[in-house]
């Protein structure tokens, strides 16, 4: 009787108790263990976006939260570019990505069933930093630096 | 027709072919905007704007481009890294609290404001919220490094899914 009693409180108790915020211990152990450092997050659904660093280098990364498995990225991450942000579109098929390559910051849209990247040019030219793309990743906003100040640009995509 | 007139036309005929960029800026063109998030609908966009010094989200309306007060993030600045649920219902961002970081999750639908404290003390650099609204990816500095870490958001928000795929989430008025 002792037992159900206190069973019962208990059940009461963490029924009482406001809703909080979880943590996935199963993921975050994952996230952890396969770089050095990650940034730069940007969850799409599933699909979950960041910046990782191993061996010194820093590279986009694509994980699909649901198999908890790296996606692989074919042309993205190339020797000679530093990502600086990313975003990846709601189903995981687009990403946006702002990266330095010989000595200039430009900005891309990386598509997983081509396995390119397209250069995206602003205008008027200035020096991207920040990027966001929406669910369908056909409408993209970033942060430019231009005549000394930061602009937000945005950008439709076919 | 006079030289510059024409120069002027042929520009504007140039960048109308282009036309697939557009600034912004709107109303505010005099004030720096940075750390922008659009909705998943592309519907809304948040930035960080300079409000009397103070790093404060805006909210933006695309379609007329209005700017949305959002009571619930009028104070607590420096704000930083906002970002935006399907229908821009549920508007994440990093606030100050004292010495602290925090991170919090507002629904605009009903006013509310959900702290989300991380374990250990630690304080968000930088996050994202899923579109939906059920999970949040937090960037955190730990012992060093960066990492990031996910919270299920599930028993605290309901979903806030694209049109269509609405379960249980009543539409949003264009003002909380």
């Amino acid at each position: 009787m002792i037992r159900i009693a206190l069973l019962l409180s208990l059940m009461l108790m963490t029924g009482c108790s406001s809703p909080r915020p979880t943590p996935r211990p199963d993921l975050n152990g994952m996230l952890r263990q396969s770089v050095n450092s990650r940034r730069d997050p940007s969850l799409g659904g599933r699909w979950l976006a960041s910046l990782g660093q191993r061996n010194g280098r820093e590279r986009v990364e694509l994980i699909d939260l649901r198999s908890r498995n790296p996606v692989p990225l074919p042309g993205l991450n190339r020797a000679d570019a530093q990502p600086i942000s990313v975003s990846v579109s709601a189903d995981g098929q687009r990403l946006a990505v702002v990266q330095q390559r010989e000595d200039r910051t430009e900005l891309v849209l990386y598509r997983r069933n081509v396995g390119a990247t397209q250069r995206l040019p602003l205008d008027p030219p200035g020096v991207p930093r920040s990027v966001s793309l929406d669910g369908s990743g056909r409408r993209l906003a970033v942060q430019v630096s231009r005549n000394g100040r930061w602009d937000v640009d945005l950008i439709r995509l076919p | 027709m006079p030289r510059p007139l024409l120069i002027l036309l042929a520009s504007l005929m140039l960048a109308g072919c282009n036309g697939r960029s557009e600034r912004a800026g709107g109303a505010l063109l005099a004030t720096s905007q940075q750390a922008p998030a659009l909705s998943g609908s592309g519907e809304w966009l948040a930035v960080i704007s300079d409000r009397g010094g103070r790093p404060t989200v805006q909210l933006r309306r695309l379609s007329d481009r209005s700017v949305v007060s959002v009571p619930q993030l009028s104070r607590h600045q420096p704000h930083s890294s906002p970002s935006l649920s399907w229908n821009g219902r549920y508007l994440a961002a990093i606030t100050q609290r004292g010495r602290r970081r925090l991170a919090v999750v507002t629904d605009r639908l009903n006013g509310r404001m959900h702290p989300l404290p991380l374990p250990g003390g630690r304080d968000p650099v930088q996050l994202s919220l899923a579109p939906d609204g059920q999970q949040i990816a937090l960037q955190v500095t730990d012992q060093g490094r960066w990492r990031v870490e996910l919270l299920d958001l599930s028993d605290l928000l309901e979903p806030d899914r694209p049109p269509g795929q609405s379960l249980s989430t009543p539409a949003l008025s264009s003002e909380p």
